[in-house]
C-alpha cells in the first residue's frame, strides 16, 4: 500500500519484480540503475548468495518528480525467485502497488513461469489482493537467446500460457541488452499511478 | 537430425543453461547427450567423450549442492540491516512502536539475529509489545546461542516480575516445544500454575510455527523422493496442506491413518525431522482450488 504524505504532498509506492529464479529480475533492476540515472535517488542494494542468486531482495529507489502537484517516489524491489525462499517472497510483496512479472522465454522454463505466476497469485491473495485487479505487466525476458538456436517459446505461446485470462500488457524483452526493460517499467508505473489516483484521489 | 547433430545441440543447450544458472536443466541435457553417446555404436572415442561429460556433470553437481545448501542467513552490513529495518517497517506512518517491532521482526526473519536481539531488548520495555519481543528474544537466542541459553533466559524472566503469569505460561510453552523438538531434556519453572495442569495446557497451546514440510515418499510414482509442500494452516500439531492437482499423483497413495516416518519440518527458527500421521485427506470439489487435495498431517513426534 502506497504511503501518501498529505503534508508534504508526497506519494511513495512500491513496485515488485516477481518471477521464477534466474529469470532476469535483478538484471532488469541493474539495467534501470545504469540507464535511468536521472530518476535514481539512491544506491541499488542487492543481497546475493551462491551463484549470484538473490537471497533476500534487491532494492532501488527512484523519484519521478511532480505529477499533478504530488512528488512521486517509487521503490523497486525484486523477490528471490528460488522456490525455497517462499516466506521472503511473501514479506517483500507486502504493501505492493504494482508488479512486473519477469517470465523466462526458454522453453525449458515454461512450467517454472506458470508455477511462479501461481505463487504470485496465492501470495497476493494472502494480502487480500486480487491478481486480476493489481497493476501488473508481463515481461517475456531473454528473447535474445533465440539467436543462439536454443528452444524458445513464442510470444503467442507465452501469452496463451500466462496472459490468456489476465489480459495485462506484455512485452518481449532482453534485460541484459535493455530491450523491453524501460517500456515494461513505464507501463507498470502508469498502471500503478492510475490505480493510486483512483484510490487516493490525489489529483482531483 | 542425426545423433551427432543431436549430441552437439544438447551440449550447446546444456552449456547455455549452465551459463544462465539453470543447473538442473543443464544436467538433463548433459544426461541426454550421455545416453545418446552410450547408445550409438558408431561414435568413436566414446569413453573419452563420456569421461568428459561425467566431469562436466560432476562440476554441475558441486554447483547445485552449493546453491541448495546456500548461506541461510549471512550477516549483513549495518547499512543493509538499517535498510531492512526501514523498508519493512510498514506502520511507520501510524505508530512508531509498531513500526519498530515490524523492523525488528524483519531483521530476525532475514536472519540478522544479533541486531534483531538488540532491537527486541529495547522493545521489551514497552508493555504492549513485551510478549512478542520476549518470544523473539528467545528465538534469537536459539539461533545465536543455544536452546539451553534461551531456557536460562526464560528462568531469569520467571524470577523477575516483568511478566504476568499468563505471559510466562506462553513463553514456557513456546520454549518447551523448542526444547522437545531439539531433544533437550529440561524442565522449566512453572510460575503460578499447579504442575499437574501443565501437561494438559501444553496440548492446547501453540506448537512451533512450521512453514513447510518435506515428505519422504516410500511408494507411488514419486517413490524415493522427498516432496516439499507449504503449510497452509497450522493448529497446534495439526498441519493442513493444499496440494495442487498437478502434484496429486505424488500423494494419491497416502490414506488416512498412514504413518509418515520420515518428515522434515521447516520453521523460521529451525529445520527438524519427525514423524506424523495422515489425519485427513480430501479432494476440493469446488471453487478456484477445485481438484486440489487438502491433506492434514498430525505431528506425532519430533
Amino acid at each position: 500500500m502506497a504511503i501518501f504524505n498529505l503534508k508534504k504532498r508526497e506519494i511513495e509506492c512500491k513496485i515488485v519484480y516477481y518471477g521464477p529464479g534466474r529469470g532476469g529480475k535483478t538484471t532488469n533492476l541493474e539495467y534501470i540503475f545504469k540507464t535511468f540515472r536521472k530518476q535514481i535517488t539512491g544506491e541499488m542494494v542487492s543481497i546475493n548468495t551462491e551463484g549470484d542468486r538473490t537471497l533476500f531482495f534487491d532494492f532501488l529507489p527512484m523519484g519521478l518528480g511532480k505529477i499533478k502537484g504530488c512528488e512521486i517516489k517509487v521503490q523497486l524491489y525484486t523477490v528471490p525467485g528460488q522456490v525455497q525462499y517462499s516466506s521472503t517472497r511473501k514479506l517483500v510483496l507486502r504493501g505492493v502497488d504494482g508488479i512486473v512479472f519477469v517470465a523466462d522465454s526458454l522453453e525449458v522454463r515454461r512450467e517454472k513461469n506458470m508455477l511462479s505466476l501461481k505463487d504470485l497469485q496465492s501470495n497476493l491473495k494472502e494480502y487480500g489482493l486480487n491478481i486480476f485487479k493489481v497493476p501488473l505487466v508481463l515481461q517475456y525476458n531473454k528473447r535474445d537467446l533465440g539467436e543462439q538456436g536454443i528452444p524458445m517459446m513464442s510470444i503467442e505461446q507465452m501469452d496463451r500460457d500466462m496472459n490468456r485470462q489476465l489480459k495485462v500488457p506484455s512485452f518481449p524483452g532482453s534485460a541484459l541488452k535493455g530491450d523491453g526493460v524501460g517500456v515494461a517499467l513505464k507501463e507498470c508505473m502508469k498502471l500503478t499511478l492510475k490505480s493510486l489516483q483512483k484510490e487516493l484521489k490525489w489529483a482531483q | 537430425m542425426g545423433d551427432k547433430e543431436n549430441i552437439k545441440r544438447l551440449l550447446q543447450e546444456a552449456e547455455l543453461y549452465q551459463g544462465q544458472g539453470l543447473l538442473s536443466e543443464a544436467r538433463l541435457k548433459y544426461d541426454a547427450a550421455s545416453d545418446l553417446i552410450k547408445n550409438n555404436p558408431r561414435i568413436k572415442n566414446k569413453e573419452k567423450l563420456l569421461a568428459g561429460l561425467a566431469k562436466k556433470i560432476n562440476l554441475l553437481e558441486v554447483d547445485s549442492q552449493k546453491v541448495e545448501r546456500g548461506p541461510s542467513s549471512p550477516e549483513l552490513s549495518h547499512r543493509a540491516q538499517d535498510l531492512i529495518q526501514k523498508l519493512f517497517s510498514f506502520s511507520k506512518e501510524e505508530s512508531e512502536e509498531e513500526a519498530a517491532l515490524e523492523g525488528a521482526l524483519a531483521l530476525a526473519k532475514f536472519g540478522q539475529f544479533e541486531r534483531a536481539l538488540a532491537e527486541f531488548n529495547q522493545l521489551i520495555a514497552n508493555e504492549t509489545h513485551r510478549l512478542v519481543a520476549a518470544k523473539n528474544i528467545l528465538r534469537c537466542h536459539i539461533a545465536l546461542d543455544s536452546e539451553e541459553f534461551a531456557g536460562d533466559k526464560y528462568e531469569e524472566w520467571a524470577k523477575s516480575d516483568m511478566f504476568t503469569h499468563d505471559q510466562l505460561k506462553t513463553l514456557r510453552v513456546f520454549m518447551e516445544q523448542v526444547l522437545e523438538s531439539k531433544g533437550v531434556d529440561r524442565k522449566l519453572t512453572v510460575v503460578g500454575v499447579k504442575a499437574e495442569a501443565v501437561v494438559e495446557e501444553k496440548k492446547e497451546e501453540e506448537f512451533i510455527d512450521i512453514s513447510s514440510i518435506g515428505i519422504y515418499l516410500d511408494s507411488g510414482p514419486g517413490k524415493g523422493k522427498v516432496v516439499e509442500f507449504d503449510v497452509n494452516f497450522q493448529s497446534g500439531n495439526l498441519l493442513s496442506l493444499i496440494i495442487s492437482k498437478k502434484d496429486g499423483t505424488m500423494v494419491e497413495h497416502l490414506a488416512i491413518d498412514n504413518k509418515l516416518e520420515d518428515l522434515q519440518f521447516y520453521s523460521p527458527i529451525a529445520i527438524f525431522n519427525g514423524s506424523g500421521v495422515v489425519a485427513a485427506k480430501s479432494e476440493i470439489k469446488s471453487g478456484p482450488k477445485q481438484g486440489d487435495y487438502c491433506l492434514d498431517i498430525k505431528i506425532t513426534s519430533t
